[in-house]
């Protein structure tokens, strides 16, 4: 059986924590997983653009998964 | 445009868990998992109150805050921005699900959401009975589920499992973006949070507190906007917003009560399999 898990509200100091410990032993970079939820909710703020966030991430998403389909891409975003 | 969001008042929610249960059932959620939960204020555990027993004659501040949490379905989801493959995505009517065929299991996604409200299916996902309940596939080993919002339902024109099956009626579902829904009335009149709303996410998940409302009597499985005749304002209700009273709300007001023959109280069939 899976290990329990269900919405919790996580205390924002243990955040960190908690999501390094769900990307613990995935198949993909973990580090990219973690600065990556970091900056979406600094998008979610307004600190960040959907487009600068999208371009800050391009290249290291088509190195790690071979693609990049966010939805964030700006208009007239050049993929290659 | 149609915008779906959730209203959940607190102050009459009495903590029974049948949204956390009808959810595991309707959407065949796996043993060990759950998509909703109903949280307390005082504590991690089912049941822990916050405050005090009244000492030495004081008026104590023994609260129990029943806080239902599930999927926040927000407007700029954090989930949606990180995912590779573009699994994870928003509707056009803002229900923010998964495609399970395109999900790699990566759970950047699952990191990204600030309100833990995605599972991971680390093994190969056991249901009891073994052929599974409700109206929805088991999702495989190696993806990422959670609170679909029921669209399977609503894009039958019926309310989520969670909100039909509230016996304190304190869960209310509509559209935000029509100015005559209840959800849209209740977010206006009474004193309603999002939770963690200093991130930014914007959910369409709102709660009440303070001041209880008079909830969406469910007179059946319908969404509002499918009911035709009947009165979402049941007699009684005396507080409802004063906009309500149908003069310029089209057919979600009035003070007519009938019932549509289509529109009976919702009973579970028995038999073939589903329940709807
Ligand atoms: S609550 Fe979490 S999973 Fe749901 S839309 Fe928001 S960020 Fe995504
Ligand atoms: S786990 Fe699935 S839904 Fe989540 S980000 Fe990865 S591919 Fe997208
Ligand atoms: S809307 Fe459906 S999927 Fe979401 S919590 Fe309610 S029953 Fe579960």
């Amino acid at each position: 059986m899976n290990d329990p898990q269900q919405p919790r509200l996580t205390p924002i100091d243990e955040w960190e924590d908690e999501a390094a410990a769900m990307l613990d032993g995935v198949e993909y970079d973990t580090d990219l997983g973690l600065r990556m939820a970091r900056d979406a909710i600094r998008v979610s703020n307004g600190e960040l653009s959907d487009a600068e966030f999208h371009e800050k991430y391009h290249e290291e998403l088509l190195a790690e998964f071979g693609e990049d389909e966010r939805p964030t891409k700006p208009e007239g975003f050049d993929d290659d | 445009m149609t915008n779906y969001g959730l209203v959940i008042d607190q102050e009459r929610c009495i903590g029974c868990q049948a949204c956390a249960v009808s959810c595991k059932q309707e959407n065949n959620v796996p043993m060990g998992q759950f998509w909703n939960r109903v949280l307390t204020e005082g504590g991690d555990k089912i049941d822990t109150p916050s405050g005090g027993y009244p000492e030495d004659g004081g008026s104590g501040s023994l609260d129990m805050e029943y806080q239902p949490t599930a999927c926040q379905h927000c407007e700029n989801a954090p989930c949606v921005k990180v995912c590779p493959v573009n699994a994870t995505y928003t509707r056009d009517d803002g229900i923010v699900e998964i495609d399970y065929d395109k999900c790699i299991g990566c759970r950047y996604c699952m990191a990204a959401c600030p309100y833990n409200a995605r599972v991971f299916n680390w093994d190969e996902p056991e249901q009891m009975p073994e052929e599974g309940t409700g109206d929805v596939a088991a999702r495989p080993q190696g993806v990422v589920e959670k609170c679909t919002f029921c669209s399977h339902r609503v894009d039958e024109g019926l309310d989520p499992a969670c909100v039909v099956n509230c016996p304190a009626d304190a869960r209310i579902f509509g559209d935000l973006d029509d100015e005559g829904s209840t959800v849209s009335k209740y977010i206006n009149e009474y004193e309603t949070d999002q939770l963690l709303e200093d991130r930014g996410t914007d959910p369409k998940t709102h709660y009440i507190s303070g001041e209880m409302s008079p909830g969406r009597p469910q007179t059946s499985d319908k969404m509002e906007s499918e009911l035709d005749d009947v009165s979402p304002w049941s007699d009684g209700a005396e507080d409802v917003p004063s906009d309500a009273d149908g003069s310029d709300s089209g057919d979600s007001g009035g003070s007519h009560h009938s019932i549509e023959s289509d529109a009976d109280p919702h009973v579970p069939a028995v038999g073939s399999g589903g329940d709807d």
